[in-house]
């Protein structure tokens, strides 16, 4: 076995209660810098919960969680967040929607605006800056809150089902323009979402999580970067079959401890 | 179109029904006054400005009592929205302070701040004070989780949260209680002449009363209406301006 990179990103048996139950129940895990990592689950599996762990919005009850060797204790600089809802705030503009992590904590400079500017290009909405959130559609608000996590530059995104509420066509558009912008800037990332098209799709490494464990991972070898149509390659539908098995097996697994 | 004409021709309707009845029913004046004389009561008090001060008086008031209550009320929302401490200990008294009618108030105000314009404009700002307060705190509540989440990702300080996030996400419904505030705020003032006042249109109604002047008794409603349909407009448009100057950013 090739011996990895120092992780960037690293869980070490981490564990998170809430209401005496423990929802994320010893992880370890970890993301090599630059790598794109997907934690796969069926709702309520805890993998929302990892993620906020690993951002520094919930502290792990035991365990710990590491950035680029330093232990997380709080958001930080140094990570972006896309949630689950795009979460635009209605009365800024979309401009001011990417800038609103700078405007924040200081004046937003004319170097900002810029930066800003070409981000909304990037991910598309050229032309749309000084729209309001309201006007735009699903997919758009969703690129806009893309914008907005990377405009501080982060060196790690994490992003909880953020394409998940889109119709297919808008999805896949979204993930190529992802996995583009990730490239460019060499941003780590860590990607939960329940759709196992997506996770093969996105993923250097793929996780799959039931009952706030990590039950199973996969390698996903498949080139980068990936063109649109790998997505009907053998290979990958190969990848998404043993994906679902390993989802089955760890859901099994759970109704076989229910029976116990 | 239909409607647009039914819309001019119920008042004068109305008017028409209202001056025939008192035209043929012989009813006394004193009792229900013909629209005419009050139309003619209101012409002579606007003409000869004797109901001007009046006006100035009850529109300084309700100015004052809406401008100090809602201030007050914004603030304490804020406050107790903010400190859940705060809101544990002084909402009851809240409540009770509230449920006490204001206007029976009224008498010790006099006590306090004399007859005349501080006791009334006190009463008004009581007043007002609730609904701000109230919706303030429930707009500031109901600030979306999801977004707050962001704001703390953004290690956006309890400061910047409440004035970059929480106030105006809760505007609109910041806005509604300012209008219910409006309304209420004329009541305090008329009412608190009533009670209290030298002048003012509240005040001049109780001389009407005693001159058994029933025609300027009317003649001062429809004042009082028109200035509250004024000030409500008002209201409307600058809810309106805030909210569309929200939208655009």
């Amino acid at each position: 076995m090739p011996t990895d990179p120092p992780a960037f990103l690293s869980f070490e048996n981490v564990r998170f209660d809430y209401s005496g139950a423990a929802i994320v129940d010893g992880v370890d895990w970890a993301v090599g810098r630059g790598a794109i990592h997907c934690l796969l689950g069926r709702s309520g599996c805890g993998k929302t919960t990892l993620l906020k762990l690993a951002a520094g919005l919930f502290t792990p009850a035991t365990g710990r969680v590491r950035l680029d060797g330093a232990a997380v204790c709080g958001p930080g600089d140094a990570v972006g967040f896309v949630f689950q809802a795009p979460t635009l705030l209605e009365w800024l503009t979309v401009l001011d929607n990417v800038l609103l992590p700078v405007t924040l904590h200081r004046r937003a400079t004319a170097d900002d605006r810029a930066r800003a500017l070409d981000l909304l290009e990037l991910v598309g909405l050229a032309g749309l800056a000084d729209r309001g959130p309201r006007a735009l559609s699903g997919g758009q608000q969703s690129r806009v809150a893309l914008a907005r996590a990377l405009i501080a530059d982060p060196a790690l995104l994490l992003l909880d089902e953020p394409f998940a509420a889109l119709d297919a066509l808008t999805r896949e558009e979204l993930q190529e323009d992802l996995l583009r912008l990730c490239a460019q800037r060499g941003t780590t990332a860590l990607f939960v979402t329940h759709d196992i098209a997506e996770a093969v799709y996105l993923g250097d490494r793929v996780a799959v999580m039931a009952d706030g464990q990590l039950r199973h991972s996969l390698s996903i070898d498949l080139p980068r970067p990936r063109p649109r149509d790998l997505r009907y390659d053998p290979r990958f539908n190969a990848l998404c079959r043993e994906l679902r098995h390993a989802m089955d097996g760890a859901t099994g697994l759970r109704r076989a401890e229910a029976a116990e | 179109m239909t409607t647009r004409i039914a819309a001019i021709l119920l008042p004068l309707l109305l008017l028409a029904g209202w001056e025939g009845y008192c035209r043929w029913s012989g009813i006394p004046a004193l009792v229900l006054p013909p629209p005419s004389a009050v139309g003619a009561a209101l012409w002579s008090g606007l003409a000869s400005g004797r109901l001007l001060p009046h006006l100035a008086v009850t529109a300084a008031e309700m100015a004052l009592g809406l401008g100090i209550g809602c201030l007050v009320g914004f603030v304490a929302g804020v406050a107790l929205a903010e400190v859940a401490g705060l809101r544990r200990l002084l909402y009851p008294y809240v409540i009770a302070s509230q449920v006490v009618p204001k206007l029976a108030l009224a008498p010790l105000f006099i006590l306090w701040f004399g007859f005349g314009m501080t006791s009334t404009v006190a009463i008004t700002a009581l007043i007002c004070f609730f609904p701000l307060l109230e919706n303030t705190l429930t707009g500031l509540d109901r600030v979306d989780p999801a977004k707050q989440e962001l704001f703390r990702m953004l290690r956006a300080g309890r400061w910047r949260t409440l004035t970059r996030l929480k106030i105006p996400a809760g505007l609109p419904v910041i806005l509604a209680g300012l209008r219910v505030a409006v309304v209420l705020a004329l009541v305090g003032a008329v009412v608190g002449e009533f009670i209290g006042g030298r002048q003012g249109l509240g005040a001049s109604i109780i001389a009407a009363q005693g001159m058994m002047d029933t025609p300027l008794m009317f003649a001062l409603f429809a004042v009082i209406t028109a200035l509250g349909m004024l000030v409500y407009q008002a209201t409307l448009l600058i809810e309106r301006w805030l909210l569309s100057r929200q939208a655009k950013g």
